[in-house]
């Protein structure tokens, strides 16, 4: 009771520093939301423990947190998503019982997931006007109106999208807006928007904080749920962090920095340094000359040597994933070649891949990289399926030590083998990935992203193993869109750009400024400021 | 909430109450075992009689054919529609091949399951190269192998010979030959599915198809594989039929695949694909075996066979969504 006491005097010290700091904006505003004692539980986690927040008026309130934090379920819980087990939602000072989403939504209330709730083969504005089109006679939905009115919405938001296209045709960033005009076709006063830029690119996201400026402007309150701190730095007024379903801090955005924010995150300092160690290279492990699959990868030259971590930076779309799907296997190539071992190869698919000693940790983990219903020994017994049977027979035991062994070498937690692998949380089940594809012992391994959706603990851990590997002689091809990543982690960088590879920088001493220069030297559309800001 | 505390182990009797409930297989064989000694208590006189035990595993013998190649479809995402037609065209050709060609026996055997290998070559042709999904695809299949079974055998082969019957009615310890094959298609199935590297493939292919192709596997192929394996057994039962009945009837098997589709599924199959065993699935024909000779007994009409079933089918299904939703 005491102890409870406590943290609710804390809170509201820390809401009222915010207060006395910032008199002229949070002050004058009034309170828009306010959220206490907010409780949720799922079946054996508890992810939200009598948090509290309050967002003003027209102000940008980032929610921040590593994965699982419960920043999530917080913005779910507001948006009627999911139900609150305890605690007290007001709204411009009422209370609020919440249903579902839709009642939310008739409250003022709307959010943005991602998941999205389009209906993808109708029409922007059916979508904008779902279930609540104006009619006429005997209930027939005036196209005309709807179309209009959907063409005001778009354009507050600074959109010219033509309200007849069929949502399909749309690209995900278009999607959003339209998912952004459906919240604002009714009296919106709260916005929650979930990790609205996971799938867009940096001139949409630049785009997207337009879009927020102009809500804030019209008296919008927006909850940013996000873990890219860089965004919140551009476009939030003010953060609260959470961590293990419990706030650790509130802060002034002005008035904090991105190491504060991390150590409020994890609790204490994380750096991630580049190893200094030299590591020494063998001779070229993978080379590929003017390797090509159109429409994607036009023109690719690079190698690899054993012991050498490449990586591949360059911005969403410049073909990186799809050049090494493209030597994988998985891809047609149409021009160029690849060398394995100085040997010129052509695979057919995976599988030919693997037996030459390539293995590549694809970039979705739950869609394309794990058997998300089956447990950790299966699912790192896949691709050595012959080495855990005796003449063709799987031996069980075989497999479960297996992965034992791999349990114990990444330091996976979970309670035992027969864990399924959907019950881990991501950085677990990323380094189930990794140990799939180290169980087959390639010499040359891709991995596609090798941190997305995992959290700054778990990822200083794969940066180690990934170290790790090359020491041991590994061939390392790294795809990271995340520059900082890129630049902890490279040897050797080499820099894509609309297809093709267009310059080699050495890891050491390389910097944002330099990666980005290549990466944007021929894509006309997008500025280096959006960019930097987005590592 | 990144780590988590390890569970401690539950005591015995919770453990098992557990396995119990997990696993379909003993829930099937439970529901069989309390079946069958209700009936021989209330039914002393008509049940446990080597007559209508013998008749009942007649019965199931078709389904526990086919069913053992339905799981593998379905534990790799796929199912097929079309077994019913295939089993007819396969048990009229080797009806006519016997009858009208004089082919022996051995040979007209041969002829209709090789008549089912193709008919499952097609589907997977269709499924995995020209990309139609199973449903479509096998209905349209459905159709058109049933026309090919009315347009080449015309009003059927009856009788067919008498070398040809001997596949079919020979009777072995008190049963026919029809459940003896049975038995060894789905022992050997039982093996194959549960502990072969080869058949573990079929797992991780309906677990998630696109992550089992960038493991290495080669998803295709191996359902193209699966698909002939149940065209085989589907012409296999054909013959089967056609011998046991001496008499090649091209309306035969029409609606078999729903009651082989409801005895997977009751056996442990997911729609989506990655689970199920081929002894949850073969206990699930015995189970629907057994609940529709129960009521023939207790005489209760026709009619409500397909309500029990039904009803039973959406209570197991329920059963793992409930349980699914919990989790």
């Amino acid at each position: 009771m005491a102890k409870k006491l406590a943290r609710k005097t804390a809170l509201a010290t820390g809401v009222n520093r915010e207060n006395g700091g910032h008199n002229t904006s949070a002050s004058a505003m009034s309170v828009r939301l306010m959220v206490r004692d907010l409780t949720k539980t799922f079946p054996g986690v508890r992810a939200l423990d009598s948090v509290a927040i309050e967002i003003a008026t027209g102000e940008v309130h980032a929610l921040l947190g590593e994965n699982g934090a419960g920043k999530s379920t917080l913005g779910k819980i507001v948006g009627g998503v999911y139900l609150r087990d305890g605690g007290i939602i007001e709204l411009d000072g009422i209370a609020l019982t919440l249903t579902d989403e839709a009642q939310a939504g008739k409250l003022g209330i709307a959010i943005v997931h991602q998941e999205g709730s389009l209906v993808r083969q109708l029409s922007i504005a059916d979508n904008i006007f779902a279930g609540r089109q104006p009619t006429g006679f005997l209930g027939r939905v005036d196209q005309k109106i709807i179309n209009a009115r959907s063409t005001k919405l778009l354009a507050q938001l600074g959109s010219d999208l033509d309200p007849k296209r069929r949502v399909a045709e749309l690209s995900s960033a278009q999607m959003q807006i339209v998912e952004i005009a459906k919240a604002l076709s009714q009296d919106l006063r709260v916005l929650i928007l979930d990790e609205p830029t996971a799938a867009l690119t940096l001139t949409e996201t630049e785009k997207l904080f337009d879009v927020i400026r102009r809500l804030k402007a019209t008296g919008v309150s927006i909850i940013y749920v996000s873990h890219r701190l860089a965004e919140i730095f551009q476009v939030c007024d003010r953060v609260t962090v959470l961590k293990d379903g419990r706030v650790t801090g509130v802060r002034d955005v002005q008035k904090t920095t991105t190491d504060e924010l991390i150590r409020l995150m994890v609790g204490r300092d994380v750096h991630f340094m580049r190893d200094t160690s030299k590591r020494k290279y063998g001779g070229i492990a993978l080379a590929i000359d003017s390797l090509e699959a159109l429409p994607f990868v036009r023109k690719a030259s690079f190698d690899v040597k054993a012991g050498e971590i490449l990586c591949l930076a360059g911005l969403v779309g410049s073909g990186r994933s799809e050049t090494c799907e493209t030597i994988f296997g998985i891809r047609k190539q149409s021009a160029g070649s690849v060398w394995v071992d100085g040997e010129l190869v052509a695979f057919a698919g995976p599988w030919d891949a693997m037996a030459a000693g390539v293995g590549m940790v694809p970039e979705d983990r739950k869609e394309a990289g794990l058997f998300l219903t089956q447990d950790i020994a299966r699912n790192i017994s896949v691709t050595v399926l012959g080495k855990v049977s005796n003449n063709g027979l799987i031996d069980e035991n075989l497999s479960e030590k297996l992965a034992e062994n791999f349990i114990k070498e990444l330091r996976i937690a979970t309670p035992s083998a027969k864990r399924v692998v959907g019950d881990l949380s991501g950085g677990n089940q990323q380094k189930v990935l990794i140990a799939k594809w180290l169980a087959m012992e390639p010499k040359v391994l891709i991995v596609d992203e090798p941190t997305r959706g995992v959290d700054v603990g778990a990822r200083s851990e794969i940066y180690r193993l990934l170290r790790e590997l090359a020491g041991k002689g590994m061939a390392l091809i790294v795809v990271s869109s995340d520059l900082p990543e890129v630049l902890t982690l490279a040897d050797r960088i080499v820099v894509m750009a609309d297809g093709r590879t267009v310059g080699e920088i050495a890891g050491e001493g390389a910097t944002e400024e330099a990666v980005l220069k290549l990466a944007t030297r021929f894509t006309s559309t997008s500025n280096t400021a959006t960019i930097g800001a987005a590592a | 909430m990144t780590d988590f505390q390890t569970p401690a182990l539950p005591s015995f009797p919770l453990r098992a109450l557990r396995f119990f409930a997990n696993s379909r297989e003993v829930t099937l064989l439970g529901l069989i075992i309390i079946l069958s000694v209700t009936m021989t208590l209330v039914y002393p006189n008509n049940f446990p009689t080597p007559s209508n035990i013998s008749a009942v595993l007649l019965n199931a013998a078709q389904n526990g054919i086919l069913v053992s190649g339905m799981m593998l479809l379905m534990i790799a995402g796929a199912f097929d529609l079309s077994i019913g037609s295939t089993l007819a065209l396969a048990g009229v050709w080797s009806g006519i091949a016997a009858a009208r060609y004089g082919f022996s026996p051995i040979a007209a055997i041969f002829v209709g399951i090789a008549i089912g290998a193709v008919a499952g070559f097609i589907n997977g042709y269709i499924v995995t190269r020209i990309k139609i999904n199973p449903l479509i695809a096998t209905l349209a299949t459905l159709s058109i192998f049933r026309g090919f079974t009315y347009v080449t055998g015309g009003t059927g082969i009856n009788p067919i010979t008498d070398d040809f019957k001997a596949y079919g009615q020979s009777v072995f310890f008190g049963l026919q030959t029809p459940f003896w094959v049975m038995i060894f298609v789905v022992v050997i199935a039982a093996w194959l599915v549960a502990k072969t590297r080869f058949f573990r493939q079929y797992y991780f292919i309906g677990g998630n198809p696109k992550a089992a192709k960038l493991s290495g596997i080669q998803v295709d192929r191996l359902v193209m594989i699966a698909f002939i394996i149940m065209g085989t057994l589907a012409g296999l039962t054909g013959v089967l039929q056609a011998a046991r009945l001496n008499s090649a009837m091209v309306t035969i098997g029409v609606n078999v695949e729903l009651g082989v589709i409801t005895a997977t599924v009751l056996g442990g199959a997911s729609l989506k694909g990655g689970e199920g065993s081929v002894i949850g699935a073969v206990l699930g024909v015995l189970f629907i075996a057994l609940v529709n000779n129960a009521m023939i007994i207790n005489s209760v009409g026709i009619f409500w066979q397909g309500i029990v079933v039904g009803s039973v089918l959406l209570l197991a299904v329920s059963l793992d969504a409930y349980k699914g939703a919990t989790r």
